[in-house]
């Protein structure tokens, strides 16, 4: 008999039992939440007792948590275990200020696996697959997240890491791989190597399924991946804070992600109410892991802004979908798979001192590729004409900003005075950027 | 010590002009220009001009980068191989330089190569030594 489903048990789960499951587990939660010195401090003071919640709409009485809340009590504050019983943590990048740091147990990181197999699986993927994942190890999520899930799925997983095109297109054909995960404005580039060398990666390779996510993209530009590959390819939403990948996937019939009900809480709010918005209205995306030991997380808002989509999938999934992710109600923007937040640029810039602290960012798509690209003022009583000193400065700060937020800027010295002065909200971010795909 | 105008600049359409046209208020004559381009979008730009102080303060007034820089200036002859002799001699001199400008002088049918240089004072010497001719500052910023 086929299987359809990685965990028909719980992915079918009609609405009544998946509420309960629900609900049992997020009481679960807020008892083992408390357990943390920051959340027995909040539920202390908002007088929150364990196994109050009946109803899944309760959860709207809970109080929020939010980044700046994971920043202010790091590292441990969140933590509901002794450091003994932590096996894994995964951070956010940043030499300024605190990073957001998520710590797992072994619970936690079994609970994820599983999450991201039954991603895989719902796109496609099966254990008969060569799985090639384009993605960077280490802190980032992507790269053990999928690593993890495909091994559990059982497929041959190649760990192949980010960037080295020649080399990517060499394993991919050596072991023929005939599914991969990478970011979208990778995969314009990629395309374009495999031109290069004279090969066509329809004919040349054996990929069947693509999966693409870390990434703002449209639907344009998948199809577009779709067809420079000859691929079916599948979107992928994960945060660091929910874990990573596996959060919501897309399954065969791509129309929408099913976010993972039994593991989550989903809601969408209006992020200026902060009310819960009708399905299929857009608002910011609040989530509750409901099976985390570590560090639970109650009502954290993403800021990603997204929608439920009204109504089932044919799939049989029961599990509601979220559309793509259409922006932010911060100014965090991603570029290189790496989430950056403007004023990590700005710490870098304020501590050079040979440069002013204005600045300005411009996302484009150069030869394929996204850049970020910072422009920065040199002062005027610094400059003495010599050209080996500027490029010496221009390098320091390329370096800098690369070690803060990961991704590789190119940086632009402009004249004096050529940037808009900072008051108020000046606008510091432009995003031209095609990825790489239109 | 001559010196030469070295100004930071963008790579962009009216940059340029926004320095031609403050030394052109200025009543400042360029005597001889050269571009330093980097792959980065901006370089710089070397001027020898008849008043380098003063247009060392008007383009800094304007909240422009700028720099002066001493120069040495030689003189050449103006004829096929002069600069090849000239260059011989700078070598045997064991003196490096960072930039050049050459330019030709008119009324005495002769050449000038400047130069810029890190060390200043030490080059001269070794110039000196090697016999090459080392022009006067009035000569290198021309009639005003």
């Amino acid at each position: 008999m086929t299987k359809h489903f990685w965990q028909e048990e719980f992915e079918t789960l009609g609405k009544k039992d998946l509420q309960k499951l629900q609900v049992e587990r997020l009481n679960a939660t807020i008892t083992n939440a408390s357990r943390s010195s920051f959340y027995s401090k909040l539920f202390g003071k908002k007088n929150i007792q364990p196994g109050a919640i009946t109803d899944i709409a309760q959860i709207a009485e809970l109080p929020f948590t939010t980044k700046q809340d994971l920043r202010n009590h790091f590292p441990y504050g969140f933590l509901t275990l002794p450091k003994k019983d932590i096996i894994r943590l995964h951070s956010s990048s940043g030499t300024t200020g605190n990073p957001t740091v998520i710590f797992h147990n072994r619970h936690d990181l079994n609970s994820w696996a599983n999450l991201m197999a039954r991603s895989l699986f719902c796109a496609g993927v099966r254990d008969t697959d060569v799985f090639q994942n384009i993605c960077g190890y280490g802190l980032f999520t992507g790269g053990l997240g999928f690593q993890y899930g495909i091994e559990t799925l059982g497929a041959l997983s190649i760990p192949a890491g980010a960037g080295n095109s020649l080399r990517q297109i060499k394993l991919m054909r050596d072991y023929g791989t005939t599914a991969a995960h990478a970011i979208p404005s990778y995969l314009g580039r990629l395309y374009e190597v495999f031109e290069a060398e004279g090969l066509d990666p329809k004919k040349d390779t054996q990929l069947k399924t693509l999966v693409i996510g870390a990434e703002p993209h449209t639907d344009g530009q998948r199809k577009r991946i779709e067809e420079m590959f000859g691929v079916k390819a599948y979107n992928s939403f994960g945060l660091s804070e929910m874990n990573g990948p596996g959060v919501a996937f897309e399954c065969t019939y791509q129309n929408g992600l099913h976010i993972w009900e039994d593991a989550y809480v989903v809601e969408i709010v209006n992020p200026d109410t902060l009310q819960a918005v009708p399905d299929g209205e857009y608002g910011e995306l609040v989530m509750t892991t409901l099976d985390r030991q570590a560090m639970p997380l109650i009502r954290y808002r993403t800021r990603d802004i997204t929608r439920i989509l009204p109504g089932q999938c044919e799939c049989g999934r029961t599990h509601r979908r979220i559309d793509r992710i259409t922006g932010r109600t911060d100014d965090m923007f991603i570029i290189k798979g790496c989430n950056v937040f403007p004023m990590q640029i700005e710490g870098v810039l304020m501590k050079i001192p040979e440069v002013g602290s204005d600045y300005m960012i411009t996302l484009e798509t150069m030869n394929g590729v996204d850049e970020m690209v910072v422009e920065v003022e040199v002062r005027n009583d610094w400059f003495q004409g010599d050209i080996r000193r500027l490029d010496k400065l221009s390098k320091t700060i390329t370096h800098q900003i690369r070690d803060e937020v990961l991704a590789k800027p190119i940086v632009k010295l402009v004249e004096a005075g050529s940037i808009p002065k900072s008051e108020g909200k000046a606008i510091r971010v432009t995003d031209n950027r095609k990825n790489g795909l239109n | 010590m001559a010196y030469e105008v070295s100004i930071f600049l963008e790579n962009k359409i009216g940059h340029f002009e926004r320095i031609t046209h403050v030394l052109k208020e200025a009543q400042i004559n360029i005597r001889s220009m050269a571009i330093n381009d980097t792959a980065n979008g901006w370089g710089i730009l070397n001027l020898i001009v008849n008043e380098p102080q003063k247009a060392f303060e008007k383009l800094s007034a304007k909240g422009i980068s700028v720099a002066l820089r001493p120069v040495i200036a030689l003189e050449m002859r103006d004829e096929a191989g002069g600069l090849d002799d000239l260059l011989m001699q700078v070598a045997q001199a064991g003196v490096n330089f960072n930039n050049a400008v050459g330019r030709i002088i008119q009324e005495t049918q002769t050449a000038i190569l400047i130069l810029n240089i890190e060390d200043y004072q030490e080059s001269i010497d070794k110039l000196s030594k090697q016999g090459v001719k080392i022009l006067d500052d009035q000569t290198v910023y021309g009639k005003s």
